[in-house]
């Protein structure tokens, strides 16, 4: 977890100073802090408790050496009977309180986080990964409280192991000297083959991921393979790749494998110690036999502290760091700032960029006092290479971004003073690639307005190709559409989402239109269901299809965030500017004029080539 | 004629060194386990050792108190005892490792030898086998759930060993000082027993709760983030935020659950009522005279060897189980029957490329609807043939029916004449070349990947077949040329240049029937004018089939085949289709 850590810092990450982070952390287990501080006393009776059963046994020992044999020393074994079943129900008591509150605190933590990123801006997502972002929520949270029960376990045993050493100093301090003497060297050792066990692990790490990857691969290769009949050949790759998988684990197999038994060796050298010179003691008349047998048990309660707080301090640090990628999450700076939270009454859909400066970075200017009126009602279609800025502008209409200078006005009215989720329901975009979630393609179309109705849904579905395309669904509007969308086609998914908009009845329409590969007759019903949308909304549409062009009320040619020319089809393209470029480049495979002369084309090509 | 015949002779061997039992899991795993009979052994001496080895330090203590307490000489016998202790917890650390080790490499070897197998047999699948089966799901067999028979033999078999005999350790050494003290120890392993079958049954159905929980909430957060444009987009911020809080909710309660059940851990109640009861019963049999106080000492050192089993079974045992599962699945891919066979006594001969298929219909299983119905067309040798329809009207389907990818369930497909199925595989794979949409391209050069249905085929050769696919003027603008590796230093391809590099083996291969499912589209017109130059040349020659969404080609096609919802509504040539489909006219009459 540290080691990999360190490998995914993102820009919003900030160094929180200790004070900071343990505030913050106060923050979330504040409201349980009642909880909390009942923990920490039954952390600190499960020591006392614990550490009774061997000091009763020793004390035990002591009376019955003492020839004492009166039924008072039975006492004692009912009573390490007891310390046992007490220090099970103390424990019992523990985990259970501290999992309520580690799970309240982690429930809290996420619940922040998702409504953080939530209202992050557009922005924060072009530069961090949503793979690392999830992972930050579900899993660093994961991290930091698995710490918090360690660290609570950890602590049962360290203060423990101090009221034992405490009480065998005060018995013979000469003889405790032996046994904390002892522990440096338990301590130096475990970490040793702990540093040892990660160098393996990690240099077999690397050697694991290629020989999966080459399994992996090997794997989906089976069927091009048996197509061109090379089953051998992929054999004695993957024979190759698992032969040195089993290499490269049975290393690091045997050295994972020798670290217990190194450890127990050790402890036999510890126990003959104290047997050793705790004998001698007794011998001596210093000690009694009682005491003696303490020494040599606490060895065993000396154990798993020592060994573990070695681990300690460097899963600390891994769940510290996890809590601290969390609060930068949470607190990460939006962008886009509204000067004023304006109700937003129904929109009209007049669009006026008025002298608008936007830029993506300091370096990167994309739109330079850039003027543009869209008229009520108006659809406007923007072309352009990339790069030219026609996406810019749809996302500064859709306030997704903000930009340094000039004004947007909607209906005359300053975009930043909006309350935006109210400006958003007005809006209808629709995405290059349609987002679905998963659930049915009625859930899907009803996404922007929660109570549009079935029958609603059908009729607008009705008007788009007669509804055939809801009979080419398996189940119709109840058809699960899988994660993403992932079980609908392209095309039927741009018809999900354009129903999404006509059912939403947005005042102003935002069309990214999809460069994927539509069989024809979704294309066709496409095609109507865009009519209908159109012909209800101001419409900005980048426009990658040249039906779509040519149905546009006006034409915006862009090259480098500027206008360089506005028309229709026919005006532009007579004027053999740079819109005839870009129809060239973009959309003349698209015309009937290519699709018919195709074939002779293709032949001449042909013909020429092989004479 | 000989029809297909239900037989298990699949289409690729490769021996396997050892034949396995395949019968039931079980003696699956243990016929794989027991060739490894040398490391098994070394296992059961080292952990039988490790634990005797254990019990001998109570054991040498007490004799030491005994010998303190009754006055003996104090530097003789703890030197003789210190000595003692040391050599046998040497000795102990050695059998322990070979415990260890021995378990790691029966691990690490079945890993590898069933790796091996399922791969072997996956590679003797039939075409339809892999067609069905999900690749992602082949994967996780073969990577994690292989794993999990690893770490089935170790940490899970090693440590129930080893504890097993930490568990009977007591049992042996116990009587030794009076027979009365195995009570205690058997009373503690027969509650122990109890208690962890009831513990790992509570605790099971809650694990795969806060499993799923979290995957839950994984998977509709990341859904949420990768669609925050739709999310903000339509102002549902709120909306998706209480939904994931339901889902947050649902981990948080699983979660406690689990801690509670993990709070309650009887077996760690059993240890210590056993010490408690076990040094009550040792001072009892002390004022009875028959135990002196060393032998008390031994008996509770000895009664916390339990300390080891307890806390190993909070993992070893769901260990085991998850590998058990896992071996179940494997087995269950490696034994999957696979209904298509080589007939190796079939038609072999050049083919022409004619192609008729006669009221064909196909289902995937009984249960579900037909995906085709009653196809009937014929195809001339060397024609172009354009399938188009919706997603859904089994498109693909109808020409994975061609190389019997899958076998019809009604009527009959022919190529040349001659029933597919009575056409030997081989003779008729070897010259039916199928370009699918998802194009799959080895992280190896160009080169290689070009060449990989003909492997001995020369550079020249390589160089006319990429320059027929137009591929080569790209190919070239990579520094390292054909010898460029596919996915190493972000070299990465975009569809349309895959589908070519697909096309260029094509070439190599000259197949008679040519089958290309198109699914790419080009944004700018001078790319898509290659990829469409490379198919039209690809199909001269030879009968193609093309599943295509775009119009140039269905325009240029010999023949028309519109399919939808699994039934040919429109078939012939683009004037006839004009004037018989109103859905075709539709397409062609768009304003363009």
């Amino acid at each position: 977890m540290g080691f990999f850590a360190s490998l995914d810092i993102e820009a919003y990450d900030r160094q929180y100073s200790d004070r900071e982070l343990f505030a913050g952390i106060r923050r979330y287990l504040a409201p349980h802090l009642r909880k909390v501080v009942t923990v920490a006393l039954l952390v600190a009776l499960l020591s006392l408790v614990s550490a009774a059963v061997p000091l009763l046994i020793s004390r035990g020992i002591r009376v019955l050496e003492g020839g004492n044999t009166s039924p008072l020393v039975l006492m004692l074994g009912a009573a390490v009977t007891l310390a046992g079943v007490f220090s099970w129900g103390v424990n019992w008591a523990r985990r259970r309180l501290v999992t309520q509150v580690v799970g309240d605190a982690v429930l809290q933590l996420r619940t922040d986080a998702m409504r953080a990123v939530l209202n992050h801006d557009l922005s924060f997502y072009d530069h961090y990964s949503t793979g690392r972002v999830v992972s930050r929520i579900t899993s660093d949270s994961k991290d930091f409280g698995e710490v918090a029960v360690l660290i609570t376990d950890v602590l049962a045993q360290v203060l423990q192991a101090l009221i034992l050493g405490t009480v065998l100093v005060f018995i013979n301090w000469r003889l405790a000297l032996v046994l904390f003497g002892f522990m440096p060297v338990l301590f130096l050792v475990s970490t040793g083959l702990r540093g040892l066990a990660r160098r393996v692990t990690r240099s077999g790490m690397r050697a694991i991921a290629n020989v999966n990857a080459t399994i992996k691969e090997t794997i989906s290769g089976i069927a091009v393979a048996k197509n061109f009949r090379q089953e051998r050949a992929i054999y004695e790759e993957f024979d190759q790749a698992n032969q040195q998988s089993y290499r490269v684990n049975v290393k690091r197999g045997f050295v994972l494998a020798s670290v217990f038994p190194v450890m127990n060796a050790l402890g036999g050298v510890g126990t003959a110690l104290l047997v050793y010179t705790g004998g001698m003691s007794v011998a001596a008349g210093i000690i009694t036999a009682g005491a003696w047998y303490l020494f040599i048990t606490s060895l065993d309660y000396f154990w798993f502290p020592v060994m573990n707080i070695s681990a300690f301090a460097a899963q600390v640090q891994a769940g510290l760091s996890a809590a601290e990628r969390i609060f930068s999450l949470i607190e990460a700076e939006p962008a886009v700032i509204q000067i004023d939270n304006r109700p937003v009454p129904p929109l009209e859909g007049d669009i006026r960029l008025e002298d608008v400066t936007f830029r993506y970075s300091e370096k990167e200017t994309v739109l330079e006092h850039f003027n543009l009126h869209i008229r009520p009602g108006e659809t406007v279609a923007l072309v352009g290479h990339t790069g030219a800025g026609k996406s810019s502008i749809a996302k500064l209409v859709a306030r997704f971004y903000e930009f340094q200078e000039g004004r947007i006005l909607i209906d005359g009215m300053d975009i930043r003073t909006f309350d935006l989720q109210a400006y958003r329901r007005q809006l209808g975009i629709v995405s290059q690639v349609p987002f679905l979630f998963s659930g049915t393609v009625a859930d899907n179309i009803r996404y922007a307005r929660p109570d549009a109705t079935d029958k609603e849904i059908l009729d607008m579905a009705s008007r788009i190709g007669s509804g055939e395309w809801l009979e080419t669904l398996p189940n119709g509007l109840h058809t699960e559409v899988g994660e993403r969308g992932s079980r609908l086609s392209m095309g039927q998914r741009q018809l999900v989402a354009l129903m999404r908009v006509l059912i939403q009845r947005p005042a102003i329409f935002i069309l990214d239109e999809a460069t994927a590969s539509i069989d024809p007759f979704t294309e066709w019903q496409i095609q109507q269901a865009l009519d209908l949308v159109l012909a209800r909304t101001t419409a900005i549409v980048i426009a990658h299809r040249l039906s779509t062009v040519k149905a546009a009320d006006r034409i915006i040619v862009l090259q480098k965030g500027r206008i360089i020319e506005e028309g229709n089809h026919e005006t532009l393209l007579a004027r053999s500017g740079h819109y005839a470029e870009l129809y060239n480049t973009y959309f003349r495979h698209q015309s009937l004029d290519y699709v018919e002369e195709a074939r002779e084309r293709f032949q001449q090509q042909n013909q020429e080539k092989c004479p | 004629m000989t029809t297909t015949m239900l037989s298990s002779a699949s289409e690729f061997n490769i021996p396997t060194p050892y034949e396995t039992d395949k019968r039931s899991p079980a003696r699956w795993l243990f016929s794989h386990a027991r060739r490894h009979w040398l490391f098994i052994l070394m296992a059961v001496i080292g952990a039988f050792g490790n634990a005797a080895l254990a019990a001998a330090v109570p054991v040498l203590v007490g004799r030491a108190f005994d010998g303190i307490l009754s006055g003996a000489d104090p530097k003789a016998l703890l030197v003789q005892t210190g000595v003692l202790l040391v050599g046998t917890q040497g000795l102990r650390a050695i059998l322990q490792l070979g415990r260890n080790f021995g378990a790691e490499l029966i691990g690490q070897r079945l890993e590898r030898d069933i790796r091996n197998e399922l791969y072997v047999s996956l590679l003797g699948k039939s075409m339809t086998f892999h067609n069905l089966q999900p690749v992602g799901d082949t994967m996780a067999r073969a990577t994690n759930d292989v794993r999990e028979i690893n770490l089935m033999f170790n940490p899970g078999f090693n440590l129930i060993l080893g504890s097993a005999n930490f568990l009977f350790m007591p049992l042996l050494v116990a009587p030794r000082y009076h027979p009365s003290l195995v009570l205690v120890p058997l009373g503690f392993i027969v509650a122990y027993f109890v208690a962890v079958v009831r513990y790992l049954r509570q605790l099971q159905p809650v694990t795969t709760e806060v499993r799923e929980a979290f995957g839950a909430l994984n998977a509709r957060l990341a859904e949420a983030l990768d669609g925050i444009e739709t999310v903000k987009g339509t102002a549902q911020e709120e909306a998706e935020l209480s939904r994931l809080e339901v889902l947050a909710r649902r981990f948080r309660d699983a979660y406690v659950r689990q801690g509670e059940i993990e709070a309650r851990f009887t077996p760690l109640l059993l240890l210590g009522v056993t010490q408690g009861l076990g040094f009550f019963h040792a001072v009892w049999l002390y004022r009875t005279g028959v135990l002196a106080i060393g032998d008390i000492v031994a008996y509770v050192g000895l009664l916390n060897l339990f300390g080891f089993p307890t806390f190993v079974s909070l993992f070893a045992y769901s260990q085991a189980s998850t590998g058990y599962s896992a071996a179940r699945r494997i087995l269950e891919l490696i034994t999957r029957e696979t209904n298509l066979d080589e007939n190796r006594r079939g038609y072999a001969a050049p083919m022409r490329g004619e192609v008729e298929f006669r009221h064909v219909w196909f289902q995937y299983d009984e249960n579900q609807a037909p995906v085709l119905r009653d196809i009937t067309f014929h195809v001339k040798p060397g024609q172009t043939v354009a399938i188009v329809g919706q997603t859904g009207a089994g498109k693909t389907t109808l020409v994975k029916l061609i190389n019997r990818i899958y076998d019809a369930t009604r009527g009959e497909v022919l190529v040349d004449g001659i029933d597919v199925r009575d056409w030997n595989l081989e003779a008729l794979r070897s010259q039916i070349s199928m370009i699918e949409q998802d194009i799959f391209l080895f992280s190896r050069t160009i080169r290689e990947n070009i060449a990989f249905g003909k492997p001995d085929a020369t550079m020249e050769e390589i160089v006319a077949a990429a320059k027929a696919a137009q591929a080569h003027d790209f190919i070239m603008q990579f520094k390292d040329g054909y010898d460029t590796v596919i996915g190493e230093r972000g070299v990465t391809l975009s569809g349309g240049q895959r589908q070519r590099l697909a096309l260029a083996r094509a070439f190599l291969t000259n197949p008679a029937i040519l089958i290309l499912d198109d699914s790419t589209s080009a944004i700018d017109s001078a790319t898509e004018d290659k990829i469409q130059r490379a198919i039209y040349a690809a199909s001269q020659g030879r009968t193609t089939i093309l599943i295509t969404h775009r119009l140039s080609q269905i325009r240029w096609a010999d023949l028309i085949v519109v399919l939808r919802k699994g039934e040919i509504s429109a078939i012939g040539t683009h004037e006839e289709l004009l004037r018989t489909s109103e859905a075709y006219r539709r397409i062609f009459a768009r304003d363009l």
